[in-house]
């Protein structure tokens, strides 16, 4: 295994195990209850007792960084989802049947990729209300247009094998060859797309939540922690800054090991 | 005449192409606003009064009139869409007051800080992969090369919130906050630049490595030209001219972020004003930010279509189609 000698990858292995133990087993890793406030130990700084501090309610930040894991990483990778399953519905109709319809269906995947994600997030969360799950499908339907454009050009690049062609000679009917024949040969570069849009998700998710549409205040969502603890940035500014490095070193590890999967050294 | 021809062959689809771009936009946002789930009005009217709150239906039909939220969706549909072309967005159901003065109140500063990111994000773009094409040690190059990949996974409120506590709070050199003061614009537009430039650097640095296999740096190359000449005379041109097109990419992203660069930087603008509207579940508001953007970005798509028109007399004549189709394919798939 030549990878296992690249410090980055490994290292972003280990981030992300770290990141499976906090979201299914998140009392592990916790030193201390994320929502029990100590009133005496307000706006403590990182100690070996209080490894992020405490915030503005005696609260450790660490502990609710950890039991955050699971809601901030839920959203992010239902988005992924969304975003794989309509994309890829999207591509592989369109790119098999082809002809006017493809067109007029890709020139609206065009416009879904150039209206930035955040705005038709934001579009979503009005319309639905707040909370994870409109955040997981506002995401989603950002990023389901390049999955569909992924999706369409992997299916006109297969329609012309000649399995596909056997297959039809044979009279199988068009469904059947979508699910038989494109959809397992269409999969892998959609699959390594999806790796890296993780990346992308996790970061819209938690830009939305810091700014206010995710679950209500005591739950505690990454965006949201740096939300509380900007309040304090000219007093503590450990409060925001270290869980939004938590996010970062996470998006990191998420990106480089897509990367690996994408066949990238 | 004959000169003009291949212009107007040229031209006709690209304004045609800008057109479609924005209805199409409309029609996104149409669709997305009246088919999930929930009342838009209801919903908006509730978060302004403050939780439940009964409403006369008579008074609400009066107010679905008022805002344009009456009619069947066709009625709707058509009905926004010739407001739109006579340049009404609707009023602000939160505020009362018309979308279009609400937006173009906001625009100018976002537009400030955005056109200052894009200069700083493609300006250090462009200087990380010269010192990377230029540098002496493979260690430096591999360093250097590592910091667009760190500008993408940043979450720009974190690099916002950094910038502040170092430069406002620490040294105090620079304002931490609002739209006045002078120099209030760069902090937030650092900020903005670090995803912007490190989505032009992936473009560049590509049509950079793809023009340093050319014959003509070869040549320069054999003759003993020195890197720095090179980078400047040959490879500088040739690859930021196919990357200028992904510049309405990059509007988009640039436009997305401001959202929370305002916010964490408590300035007025596009992107507050959106957050605003959100929480106010203001939908008016929301359709005719997307929609200013979208036309933002066809109106920077087609300025970049005429220009390269102009400077790339082969895209115009059509003997060479497809010269800037890969590198916008490659944009588009970040």
């Amino acid at each position: 295994m030549r990878l296992l000698r690249q410090p980055g990858f490994v290292l972003s292995i280990i981030v992300i195990a770290v990141v499976i133990v906090a979201s299914f087993a998140p009392s592990l890793l916790a030193t201390h209850d994320p929502y029990g406030s100590v009133a005496a130990d307000r706006f403590l700084p990182p100690s070996t007792e209080y490894l992020f501090g405490t915030d503005h309610l005696g609260r450790d930040v660490y502990s609710r960084v950890v039991h955050g894991t699971a809601l901030s990483l839920l959203s992010a990778a239902l988005a992924v989802v969304v975003g794989v399953v309509i994309g890829a519905l999207i591509g592989l109709f369109s790119g098999f049947v082809g002809g006017r319809i493809d067109f007029v269906i890709m020139r609206f995947v065009d416009v879904l990729i150039a209206v930035p994600g955040v705005l038709l997030a934001l579009i979503v969360v009005a319309s639905l209300g707040f909370g994870p799950f409109s955040l997981a499908l506002g995401v989603g339907l950002g990023a389901a247009g390049s999955f569909a454009r992924v999706m369409r050009s992997q299916v006109l690049h297969i329609r012309n094998e000649e399995y596909v062609e056997a297959a039809r000679t044979l009279g199988v009917r068009g469904p059947a060859i979508l699910m038989n024949h494109v959809l397992p040969n269409a999969a892998r570069p959609v699959i390594a797309m999806a790796a890296l849009e993780l990346g992308t998700a996790i970061l819209a998710v938690s830009a939305l939540t810091f700014l206010g549409f995710g679950a209500p205040p005591p739950a505690p969502e990454w965006g949201a922690l740096v939300a509380a603890g900007r309040n304090f940035v000219s007093t503590n500014p450990t409060l925001s800054i270290l869980p939004g490095v938590v996010i970062l070193v996470v998006v990191l590890a998420v990106n480089r090991v897509a990367r690996t999967i994408g066949g990238e050294k | 005449m004959s000169k003009l021809k291949p212009w107007v062959g040229y031209l006709l689809p690209k304004l045609g192409q800008f057109a479609f771009v924005i209805l199409a936009t409309y029609t996104l946002v149409f669709v997305l606003i009246h088919f999930l789930p929930g009342d838009p009005l209801v919903a908006a009217l509730a978060s302004k009064g403050g939780g439940d709150t009964v409403i006369d239906p008579a008074e609400l039909e009066a107010l679905r009139a008022q805002y344009g939220l009456d009619g069947n969706l066709w009625e709707q549909y058509f009905g926004h869409l010739v407001a739109l072309v006579q340049g009404d967005l609707g009023t602000s159901i939160a505020t009362g007051v018309p979308v279009i003065d609400m937006v173009a109140r906001a625009f100018p500063h976002s537009l400030e800080i955005a056109s200052l990111a894009l200069l700083f994000g493609v300006v250090s773009a462009v200087i990380i992969t010269f010192l990377a094409f230029a540098a002496p040690w493979p260690w430096l190059r591999q360093l250097l090369l590592q910091i667009p990949p760190f500008g993408i996974a940043m979450p720009a409120f974190l690099s916002g919130l950094l910038l502040i506590s170092i430069f406002a709070f620490s040294l105090g050199w620079l304002p931490s906050a609002g739209v006045r003061a002078p120099g209030s614009a760069i902090l937030p537009a650092i900020t903005l630049a670090l995803p912007v430039g490190a989505i032009f650097f992936q473009v560049f640095s590509a049509a950079v490595l793809e023009a340093m296999n050319s014959p003509y740096v070869f040549t320069a190359v054999a003759k003993g030209v020195t890197p720095r000449a090179i980078f400047l005379k040959h490879l500088l041109r040739n690859a930021l001219l196919p990357s200028i097109t992904i510049l309405g990419l990059l509007i988009g992203y640039l436009a997305g972020g401001t959202a929370v660069v305002e916010t964490v930087f408590s300035r007025d603008g596009i992107g507050r004003l959106t957050v605003s509207a959100v929480l106010a579940r203001d939908i008016n508001v929301i359709q005719g930010v997307v929609l200013l953007v979208g036309a933002t970005y066809a109106a920077v798509n087609l300025i970049v279509d005429i220009a390269y028109g102009f400077i790339d007399p082969r895209t115009r004549l059509g003997t060479a189609k497809k010269t800037p189709a890969p590198v916008a394919e490659a944009g588009a798939a970040t």
